[in-house]
């Protein structure tokens, strides 16, 4: 029995643990998801401090030594000042004085709140950009499938591809900006073209979310029965 | 009653209502066979695989960094998407290990993910070191700069000056923690342009919080051009998102989900436009471009293991669809009664 | 605001802002600014009720308005570290400031996501003192809580010195501790937890997804040509049963066109009109205007 196995015994029990909730409730699968909280929390906890604010908040606070032990970084005393602006947000649960939470949690949505403008620009500046396509062609019907486009040519079939391209990205754009009654028929129509098209956004990402949940479940069957089996038990 | 009320049902409602615990019972057995029967089978079951213009880019470019260049990776995944994260990051890891690239690797989104990078990273290491390869070291040759909570501020501090994005953070070097800029990994780091690439393996939306941030002007390898520095490998649910920002030219590359990495995978084994590898992975964009692959190493990995089992998941998916709208066309018709 | 000077390179003058490490003159200095920050936050207990809107929309605008007048502001020039004029002067303050107000982001955030695990650490505390329903398996979170603490700090601590390359090669009890709980245990139940949902979606899918409608026959048909295009066996042998007729007829072809030139818009427009969303918000948020945000 080494390390390695027990470690992958004990992965193994807590799968099997968590997945015996699929039958139904019972008292193991609790105790399971119960040991997984603690131990993302306890985690988190250990995690903040090590990854983060020891380096982010505590060395530049107090400063850090040379390797020889002398004074290296000076610290600055100002960052204390975080933490009892961080504790403000403890008060969330105080009925009393609970809008003192809202100072820290303010700042953290201002801080947000203010990139908004400069981050939409940068997103969605290119994005425009590159929905701006030719439509009129100047090339031959069609582009043969496996082949690249000349530079400069549009084919008769990519400038079909651009106009369909063009239509739903409008028509969709219609449906989820215009939400107040339409009286026109020709936007009536585009807004139902709009509710279909997006369908297709929505299957694809159905199709890719199946792909990933079931992945999942494969990895865990992977481990199962053959990192911990197959290759770990049985040696095999 | 109640099993007169089952002999009375018919065939189309019979079909849409098996219990879920069968239901269950059948994912796992098919998925289990097929995991197991991938192990057995080896290199017979090696799925083909046909990688996409988005994933070609995404390995071409990893594949003309400069040697000795640095990578920032910057991965937020923990566990919870071990299936499709895990093997992104280990074929990007092989690759960059066998290029000679240095990396630094850090994460704006969850507090477990440095050390489920870490411990990916240690993986490969040993995965190398029991093929008498060259050992990568931390410090020389990767560092670790921990968890930013902040992701949002972090990427706007890389942008603005990221000499000082990082000050403060010490990594672990052969003589104790020093601060990173010390390390080779960051010594010539003065711009976020002098990095070779800056790759986001993600399972949220954390690659929105880059491209609302980081720009990156166009450059050169030898070559090679690359118009923007920006990849990212994500998880399938992430997918149809992303996609959109590479084919808005917001990313050089893209490699999503489980069939990414095995898209990643068959590069590795087979190179672009590449006569040497057993199979001709064509790039059609761009038909002078050739790219090595590493013909017989390691490069079949987690994707390729998990394929098969992908394949027979997403058939028993569709036929538990077929079957339930099958179900409901019967009982509507009022056929199949009595089946 | 010289304390920016904690991001300069080189090793900064000593001043009011700041002291050498673990001098006296630097404590003294760091125990008063934490005696202010309690002082002001008991004071603000105090706020009358109606000043208590104005505070929180000030923080609030106060940050937003950093990044607002970071990015609308001129930048200097390319290698300017010296200003020649006020604007570049505000330019350059801008630029010091941006990665102080970084760390601030960073470690208010990192206080803040303490919130979760107060939250539950309070509610599991109060049902195993009152000895409510399965108060023993609160008793275990919180055990878990302390034990992977434990494990993960110490841990830490045995990989900071020079005896840090030692670890990786014979890892102590510490080390082994660690690595069974957060690998052996921790990851695997992260991974098995998420996994769960296959079988959800598998049975939903099988009971819910149902041709209705012309908008579910257009998602699951849009959602079958994904998943099928995602499965390379299929993908090479209808391509190959498809190529001696036209190359554009192959799966893999026309699946690269939906992406292209269906899904792509599509996802687009949805994510266009999110973005507009978010712009709004933002400006909402940052202006206080939602008299039922943050700002009360």
């Amino acid at each position: 029995m080494d390390f390695t196995w027990i470690k992958l015994t004990i992965g193994a029990i807590a799968t099997i643990g968590l997945y015996s909730v699929l039958y139904r409730e019972n008292k193991f699968y609790r105790l399971i998801e119960h040991i997984y909280l603690g131990l993302a929390a306890g985690w988190s906890i250990t995690a903040l401090w090590t990854e983060s604010l020891k380096s982010t908040w505590w060395d530049k606070m107090v400063g850090t030594p040379t390797a020889s032990g002398q004074p290296g970084t000076p610290g600055y005393w100002a960052y204390i000042l975080l933490l009892p602006i961080g504790l403000m947000a403890y008060f969330v649960f105080s009925r009393k004085n609970n809008w003192v939470s809202r100072i820290p949690i303010g700042i953290i949505l201002g801080l947000w709140a203010g990139q908004q403008a400069d981050a939409w620009s940068k997103k969605f500046l290119p994005q425009i950009a590159a929905s701006m396509k030719p439509i009129i062609p100047n090339d031959a019907f069609i582009v043969p499938a496996g082949t690249g486009p000349t530079p400069g040519s549009l084919y008769v079939s990519q400038a079909v591809t651009n106009i369909i391209f063009l239509v739903t990205l409008l028509s969709v754009l219609s449906y989820f900006l215009f939400s107040f009654e339409l009286k026109t028929r020709f936007m009536k129509g585009m807004t139902t073209t709009g509710r279909w098209l997006m369908m297709i956004g929505f299957g694809a990402i159905f199709g890719n979310t199946v792909m990933t949940r079931f992945t999942l479940l494969i990895d865990r069957m992977y481990f199962i029965w053959i990192e911990w089996l197959i290759t770990g038990t049985f040696k095999m | 009653m109640a099993d007169l009320a089952q002999e009375e049902r018919t065939f189309g409602e019979k079909l849409q209502s098996l219990p879920r615990q069968v239901l269950y019972l059948i994912l796992i057995v098919v998925i289990s066979a097929s995991v197991i029967a991938s192990k057995f089978a080896g290199p017979a079951l090696v799925l083909p695989n046909k990688p996409g213009n988005n994933a070609i880019e995404f390995y071409a470019t990893v594949m003309n960094v400069p040697e000795g260049s640095t990578v920032a990776i910057q991965s937020d995944w923990t566990n919870s998407t071990r299936g499709e994260s895990a093997g992104q990051l280990e074929s990007l890891l092989r690759i960059l290990m066998r290029r000679n690239v240095k990396f630094m690797v850090y994460s704006l989104a969850d507090p477990q993910a440095p050390q489920v990078a870490r411990d990916t990273i240690a993986r490969i290491t040993l995965e190398r070191k029991l093929k008498g390869e060259r050992e990568y070291k931390r410090w020389d040759d990767w560092i670790s700069l921990g968890f930013f909570p902040n992701g949002e501020g972090t990427a706007k501090s890389i942008q603005s000056d990221i000499r000082k994005a990082f000050k403060g953070k010490r990594d672990v070097s052969p003589e104790g923690p020093r601060d990173v800029y010390q390390s080779p990994v960051l010594k010539n780091i003065q711009t976020l342009d002098d990095l070779g690439l800056y790759i986001n393996i993600t399972a949220s939306k954390t690659i929105d919080v880059l491209i609302e941030r980081l720009k990156f002007k166009p450059a050169r390898f030898g070559d090679f051009e690359v118009k923007n520095k920006l990849g990212s490998m994500c998880t399938g649910v992430m997918g149809p998102e992303t996609v959109n920002y590479y084919s808005a030219g917001l990313l050089f590359g893209l490699v999503v989900g489980l069939n990414g990495v095995v898209e990643m995978e068959t590069l590795m084994e087979n190179g672009v436009n590449w006569p040497e590898g057993k199979k001709t992975v064509e790039y059609a964009k761009d038909k002078q471009l050739v790219v090595p692959g590493w013909t017989g190493k390691q490069n079949y990995a987690r994707g390729t293991s998990y394929y098969f089992a992908l394949h027979t998941g997403m058939a028993l998916l569709i036929l538990a669809v077929l079957a339930g709208n099958i179900g409901m066309w019967l009982a509507r018709s009022g056929k199949g009664k009595n089946a | 605001m010289n304390f920016l000077i904690a991001q300069a390179p080189a090793t900064p003058p000593l001043n009011f802002w700041n002291g050498d490490n673990a001098t006296a003159g630097l404590w003294i200095k760091i125990i008063i600014g934490l005696v202010l920050g309690f002082a002001l936050m008991i004071g603000l207990l105090f706020a009358p009720t109606r000043m208590r809107r104005p505070i929180v929309v000030t923080f609030t605008f106060l940050a937003g308005l950093f990044w607002m007048v970071q990015w609308l502001w001129p930048r200097a020039g390319e290698g300017v570290t010296e200003p020649t004029n006020a604007t570049e002067g505000v330019a350059l303050w801008l630029k010091d400031a941006l990665p102080v107000v970084t760390d601030f982001a960073n470690i208010l955030t990192a206080f803040l996501l303490g919130l979760g695990i107060y939250s539950l650490v309070s509610i599991h505390g109060k049902r195993l003192i009152k000895k409510q329903t399965d108060w023993v398996f609160s008793g275990i979170l919180l055990l878990s809580i302390v034990i992977m603490m434990i494990f993960g700090y110490a841990d830490w601590l045995t990989r900071l010195g020079e005896g840090a390359a030692k670890v990786e090669l014979v890892p102590g009890f510490w080390n082994r501790g660690r690595d069974l709980l957060f690998d052996g245990m921790l990851q695997q139940m992260d991974a098995a937890m998420f996994s769960l949902i296959a079988f959800f979606i598998l049975s939903a899918a099988y009971r819910a997804f149902r041709i209705r409608s012309i908008e579910s026959t257009i998602l699951l048909s849009t959602a079958l040509i994904v998943m099928i295009s995602i499965m390379g066996a299929i993908v090479f042998m209808l391509d190959s049963a498809a190529a001696p007729v036209s190359n554009n007829l192959k799966l893999s072809e026309i699946a690269g066109w939906i992406t292209g030139s269906l899904q792509t818009p599509a996802i687009r427009a949805i994510n266009f009109g999110v973005g507009v969303g978010a712009l709004a918000m933002g400006i909402r948020l940052w202006l206080s205007l939602d008299r039922g945000g943050v700002s009360g």
